[in-house]
């Protein structure tokens, strides 16, 4: 069945519903996509205490990402099938070679540096995995062989195993758990998913041992951030501060002390929920998850309207995936979860995780679109 | 799934109501707490005073206006309004500013590089509201009230630069604008700043302070009394005017110096805010280079002021006695080369005295044959020629006093005896400060007992510190007497150099009766023409002979030895002479009072 999907010829099209549908954007999840946007850039200007320069870099940024998005969006999900493979296999081979040339950028192996362009493979790998393992999956029958669950977490464990060694511990959970998404919505049976947690309990004490002595300390912060008021714990505390501080209402736009005092740190990128928390105040804070939910949902509707399993697949996880980012990064920054370098997606400062972020959606635009237009 | 994420979100949702609604005002108030911070409370710099107690450098208060970024509303129209305001602040320094403040954190204060009068002030306090985010700040200004007096020795502060910022203690210096740079002001920088106090004080959300929570209180720096005599400085000063000159007075009887001029002067006051391009390019394309200190930078041939000090080493070494007779045709011949006389008929038979009187070269040259260059260093070395006198400022120069070895050294060529004849008269290779000329006849007043030439007026203890301790003069000591006589005999041919009517000072010290001075004049060549005739009025100002003059008073008890060099002006006698004639009498007759 995949097979013969995977074979069709391009059909030509009765006319589309709408403009959008012929340039394959959904409307709905465009909409929800300016809005975030929008706040990201507002709440950047104030973050950075009016810098007119930031915020156009960021501007800028926004509209290329976007340019990707609907570029991305006019390939037929057929053909990002077909190239998955390969994608994900080059991802691999850009992470081992990460390790082996890595360019040294604050004390980690993160970035490669091809002369002309200098990029982070584990952002590739954030599409690229889910994407692999709805291939595997996508062309068995369901529920599929417990060979073939195996063979997933092997590729799960191996991606995340590369960028842990970069080391990028927060980047590889996330993907680890990008890909575990899969995994359950492929039918991972319970069985295998308590397997898993049991080992996963007990390669904790072992892992703890390879950790490195900061990442250590930030579990150790995690654990009890007043320990270390001005070490590790500094972040936690004036980022919790700054939430608090802000109240019901919040102290209103441009109005974070936190933030304009440099109290706060990275307060465009990881942090910039909190500046965003302490001007807009617990209603801007329901306001902004209403406003997730609503991407996630449309997400979520789109897995759940596509017919190929590939589709759906690619479609749940990479909506789950965005999940994922958004309650760690919330999670992180109000003291819920251990610090890891994350940003807020759609909202933080910064290029490369927005372009990926921007490219996911222009995959489930395509899916969506030309889904429909299949239908027809 | 749509389950996971409303629970997660629900979740995250109580986190932010527990943060901002239950335990909001918790927060707010560490957010404030945030903003208490610790000020440091810069010290006042300690006062510079003459020996009378008269103020040389001072602090007055004066107004800042300071400017914080994110409190001003209209940033353009803010410093449009300022030029409307102060047409006499500079435009350029305004918009320099605005660009500096454009590149400044929000909410840092940044003070505009400009002191405020009183009258400034309140015509900015009675517009206030219309300048939200600028305020009026007080401070100290540094003030030097003699304005150009003295500004060699006493230096001035200026802004703390980036070289600065490497020698001294970041944290001494918080809240300080400025620095010593050079003079006193650099040499004592270290007890005249002080140290600074803290303030703790918490700010309102705009970060303005609300209140002072505790205050330790800045040190003072303290105050320092100079041997300056700042009458006899401001005396020397109007003597010269612009002449291009240094003169230095020292206190034989303990090394204080009472004056240390150089000419032209400036006045240190344009430094202390920092100096604006015109003031300064004035200054440095002054063809009189006024930021020199040419009473110990400026290095010149001493002429025929080493005469009494190669007389009196020829007396103690035995190369002549008292009462030889050299006699003087007006010229020296040597291996076919005719040294000249200063007086072309030349003076006839004489003895050593009368060879300090009318300052007779012939002599020199005929005896320095019999020395050698070694035994004339020999002489002048214990007097401190060649060497830094150490005094306590920064940037002196340490002349030259040539040896054999010297030459070999530098020039990596043997000494020539030809060089010896002109060597002792002065010329040549060798080079004195003023500072050291008068070092010099400060130990020769005081019959050999050497002395340490010095500006801090204070217990001995003190001055022990600051005496260069690469220099070979052995300042405690005395210079081994082998014959009072000798001292006497030398002595008395500078006083009949001023005192008699063939000595070359009789001009200028004719008029002085009731004390003797002990003088000796000094033309130093600039520009060696040889044998033949010039005019010198057709002769380029700049190649006219240093006019120079050494002297002590009162001559068998002095109480004052000074040394005067004026570039360019001709013979000794003429212009040298009147002007440490002239100082001697004011201080002895006007100054120096019980």
């Amino acid at each position: 069945m995949i097979n013969s999907w995977l074979t069709q010829k391009d059909q030509t099209y009765v006319k589309p519903r709408s403009w959008l549908a012929s340039i394959h954007i959904d409307g709905f999840l465009f909409l929800g996509l300016l809005l975030l946007l929008t706040t990201g850039l507002i709440t950047i200007y104030s973050a950075s205490g009016g810098d007119l320069n930031v915020t156009k870099h960021h501007a800028i940024r926004i509209l290329i990402a976007l340019g990707l998005m609907v570029a991305f969006a006019q390939i037929p999900p057929r053909k990002l099938a077909l190239i998955t493979p390969w994608v994900f296999l080059l991802g691999i081979l850009m992470l081992i070679a990460v390790i082996v040339f890595g360019d040294m950028g604050k004390g980690a192996q993160r970035w490669l540096d091809l002369g002309f362009i200098r990029f982070q493979p584990s952002e590739i790998m954030k599409l690229a995995l889910p994407m692999m393992l709805a291939w595997l999956f996508a062309y068995s029958r369901y529920p599929a062989h417990p060979a073939r669950y195996i063979v997933g977490l092997f590729i799960v464990g191996l991606t995340a195993g590369l960028i842990v060694i970069q080391p990028d511990l927060g980047t590889s959970i996330l993907i680890a758990m990008s890909g575990l998404f899969v995994l359950f919505f492929a039918g991972l049976p319970w069985k295998m998913i308590i397997g898993a947690l049991v080992s996963l309990a007990i390669a904790i004490p072992i892992v703890w041992n390879f950790l490195h002595g900061y990442q250590k300390q930030r579990v150790l912060t995690f654990l009890d951030p007043e320990s270390d008021p001005l070490g590790a714990g500094y972040h936690i505390i004036q980022s919790k501060i700054a939430i608090g501080s802000g109240g019901l209402e919040g102290k209103g736009f441009m109005g974070s002390t936190q933030a304009h005092l440099d109290f706060l740190p990275e307060s465009t990128t990881d942090f910039i929920f909190s500046v965003f928390a302490e001007e807009f105040g617990l209603i801007g804070v329901i306001l902004l998850l209403t406003l997730y939910s609503l991407v996630l949902l449309r997400g979520l509707y789109i897995a759940y309207r596509a017919k190929e399993p590939f589709n759906r697949l690619v479609a749940a996880s990479l909506t789950m995936t965005l999940f994922v980012y958004i309650s760690v990064n919330i999670g992180m920054v109000s003291g819920l979860l251990p610090v890891v370098g994350l940003p807020l997606p759609l909202i933080s400062y910064g290029g490369s995780s927005m372009v990926t972020l921007m490219i996911s959606f222009g995959i489930l635009m395509s899916i969506h679109t030309h889904k429909k237009l299949l239908s027809n | 799934m749509i389950l996971v994420i409303f629970m997660v979100f629900m979740t995250l949702i109580a986190r932010m109501t527990y943060l901002q609604w239950f335990n909001h005002e918790k927060y707010l108030s560490r957010a404030d707490g945030n903003r208490i911070s610790v000020q440091t409370l810069p010290p006042q710099r300690g006062h510079i005073f003459d020996r009378n107690q008269v103020l040389l450098a001072g602090s007055v208060s004066n107004y800042k206006l300071s400017f914080r970024r994110e409190n001003i509303i209209q940033f353009d129209s803010t410093f449009e309004q300022l030029k409307t305001l102060f047409p006499e602040i500079e435009s350029s320094l305004l918009d320099e500013f605005s660009q500096t403040l454009r590149r400044t954190p929000r909410h840092r204060d940044l003070a505009l590089p400009y002191s405020l009068t009183e009258k400034q002030a309140a015509i900015f306090a009675a517009q206030r509201f219309r300048f939200p985010g600028v305020t009026l700040q007080a401070q100290l200004k540094r003030t030097y009230p003699l304005e150009s007096s003295g500004v060699h020795f006493l230096g001035y502060v200026g802004r703390i630069s980036q070289n600065d910022l490497q020698r001294l203690d970041a944290r001494r210096y918080r809240g300080t604008e400025v620095t010593g740079k050079i003079g006193i002001e650099r040499a004592y920088e270290d007890r005249l700043h002080g140290y600074p106090g803290l303030q703790t004080v918490e700010s309102n959300a705009q970060g303005r302070v609300v209140r002072i929570l505790d205050t330790i209180a800045p040190k003072q720096g303290e105050n320092i009394t100079l041997t300056i005599d700042s009458r006899l400085q401001r005396f020397i000063e109007e003597k010269l005017g612009d002449r291009r000159a240094a003169v230095v007075a020292i206190s034989p009887l303990n090394g204080e110096i009472l004056a240390l001029v150089s000419t032209p002067t400036y006045d240190p006051n344009l430094f202390v805010d920092g100096i604006n391009h015109t003031n300064y390019n004035a200054l440095i394309n002054n063809p009189n280079k006024p930021l020199i200190n040419r009473a110990i930078r400026g290095q010149y041939p001493p002429g025929s002021t080493t005469k009494p000090f190669v007389a009196l080493g020829a007396l103690e070494q035995g190369a002549i006695t008292m009462t030889e007779r050299i006699f003087d045709p007006g010229y020296f011949e040597f291996q076919g080369h005719r040294y000249r006389n200063w007086r072309r008929q030349g003076h006839g038979w004489t003895d050593l005295k009368r060879s300090i009187v009318e300052s007779v070269d012939t002599f020199y040259y005929k005896m320095s044959l019999d020395i050698g260059i070694d035994g004339l260093n020999s002489m002048l070395s214990p007097f401190g020629f060649g060497e830094r006198t150490g005094i306590d400022i920064p940037g002196e120069a340490s002349g030259i006093l040539p040896s054999q070895e010297w030459k070999r050294a530098t020039h990596g060529e043997p000494w020539y005896r030809g060089e010896t004849i002109i060597a002792s008269i002065g010329q040549g290779y060798n080079l004195v400060t003023p500072i050291q000329l008068a070092q010099a006849t400060a130990i020769l007043a005081n019959r050999g007992r050497i002395i340490q030439p010095h500006l801090l007026k204070s217990e001995n203890s003190d001055i022990q510190n600051f005496i260069d301790p690469t220099s070979e003069l052995d300042r405690s000591d005395q210079i081994p007497i082998r014959s009072r006589n000798h001292w006497e005999y030398v002595i008395q041919g500078m006083i009949d150099s001023v005192h008699t009517p063939r000595g070359t000072a009789w001009n200028a010290g004719r008029h002085i009766n009731d004390y003797q001075i002990a003088g000796k004049t000094g033309t130093a060549q600039v520009f060696s023409l040889h044998d033949t005739d010039f005019n010198a009025d057709e002769l380029d100002p700049r190649l006219h002979s240093h006019s120079l003059f050494i002297a002590f008073a009162p001559a068998s008890n002095p109480k004052i030895a000074i040394a005067v060099i004026a570039e360019n002006a001709g013979s000794g006698g003429r212009v040298a002479a009147p002007i440490a004639i002239e100082t001697i009498d004011y201080y002895l007759k006007e100054l120096d009072k019980p």
